[in-house]
């Protein structure tokens, strides 16, 4: 459980440590990147809580969304459009709908064992 | 496989960490860019090769003075040392030293005299600034109004007195003597004076700036109070 947590720390780290920087032109490809990585991580921890967790659609899921959304951006940058608002919209979308599923299922969850602690102490 | 799940999923979270941290980066500190053309690359270029010259000049100085000392270890070592003295003393301002310069007249605007104006004490913020130009201009010996400015000359404002080395001016009219290195740097610093706002900035506090044609022989008198040296110590022998 600990393993994934400290894989984060880990990665935080190193890139704060070793200073990395990129050239800036990139930073855009980078920020949607971010956006869907992170939008992978709460899809399959959603998954998982819904107990239809994969690990190829989670490891697929992860770099695919992020090549989508960086070759999206370039395209648009490469014809004038801002595309990449798309991208940042749905990812943004799918973010909170994810975060909104996790946390019901945990307040679900949550409610079932304090119900069924209230009725063994009945019992 | 359920070991097989977290360590791709770990692997994933390293991934996300590594990108959050160098996104992270890239936004706090942005790499500086360099948004100087060519002009001002070549004129920093011109600075830095100017400063290279002199340190080069200097160097060259110095090992005639190694030189000279090698020579008369054997001859004379005290007329090398008083030499070096010498011209330490003179670097100093403790000397007198005649030379091309340029003489400055600072005096009340004569017209705004007749007028009834009231001629107050010449600032030491302008007087100030008229020194540092001056330093700009490659100024090697200043004396004002007789007092020669040295490193640790104060100009300043002692209960309304303007004063040089803690000596009042003879305000409102005195004299600045400017010594340059040769003849040429002396008619470049009268040309440079002349193209300067000084006048301007001088007619506003209602004096009039005199700035005299270069001469060859002027004469700059020699710091003539005790230097006091507050933070150098002398070096024990053996030391």
């Amino acid at each position: 459980m600990w393993l994934p947590f400290l894989g984060l720390v880990f990665g935080l780290a190193l890139g704060l440590l070793t200073n990395i920087q990129i050239p800036s032109m990139y930073e855009n490809y980078l920020s949607i990147a971010v956006l869907a990585a992170l939008d992978t991580l709460f899809g399959g921890i959603r998954a998982q809580l819904q107990q239809v967790y994969d690990d190829k659609v989670f490891v697929s899921g992860f770099f695919f969304n992020i090549v989508l959304a960086a070759g999206l951006a370039f395209i648009g940058v490469n014809l004038g459009i801002d595309l990449y608002l798309a991208a940042i919209f749905a990812f943004g979308v799918r973010l909170f709908q994810n975060i909104a599923i996790i946390r019901r299922i945990l307040l679900t969850r949550l409610d079932e064992k304090r119900h069924k602690r209230t009725k063994t102490s009945i019992e | 496989m359920k070991r097989n799940m977290y360590t791709r999923i770990t692997i994933v979270l390293f991934i996300i960490g590594l990108m959050i941290a160098v996104q992270y980066n890239t936004i706090q500190k942005p790499a500086e860019r360099d948004t100087r053309d060519i002009w001002a690359i070549r004129e920093e270029l011109a600075q830095e090769k100017q400063r290279h010259s002199a340190l080069l000049a200097e160097i060259r100085s110095l090992h005639e003075v190694v030189d000279r000392y090698e020579q008369s270890e054997k001859v004379n070592q005290q007329a090398a040392l008083n030499e070096t003295l010498n011209r330490l003393k003179l670097q100093a301002g403790l000397t007198e030293v005649i030379g091309p310069g340029v003489v400055l007249r600072v005096e009340p605007a004569p017209e705004l005299i007749e007028m009834g104006y009231e001629i107050k004490e010449i600032s030491p913020d302008l007087l100030t600034q008229l020194l540092n130009t001056l330093f700009k201009n490659n100024a090697t010996n200043v004396s004002i109004d007789g007092n020669r400015v040295v490193q640790t000359t104060a100009i300043r404002d002692i209960n309304g007195k303007t004063t040089v080395n803690s000596i009042p001016l003879s305000s409102p009219s005195f004299e600045i003597f400017v010594g340059t290195s040769d003849y040429k740097a002396a008619q470049k610093m009268y040309n440079s004076l002349q193209a300067s706002t000084f006048i301007d900035s001088f007619y506003l506090d209602n004096f009039n700036l005199v700035i005299e044609e270069p001469i060859e022989q002027l004469q700059i008198p020699a710091f003539d109070q005790p230097l006091t040296n507050d933070y150098l110590a002398e070096v024990k022998k053996g030391d």
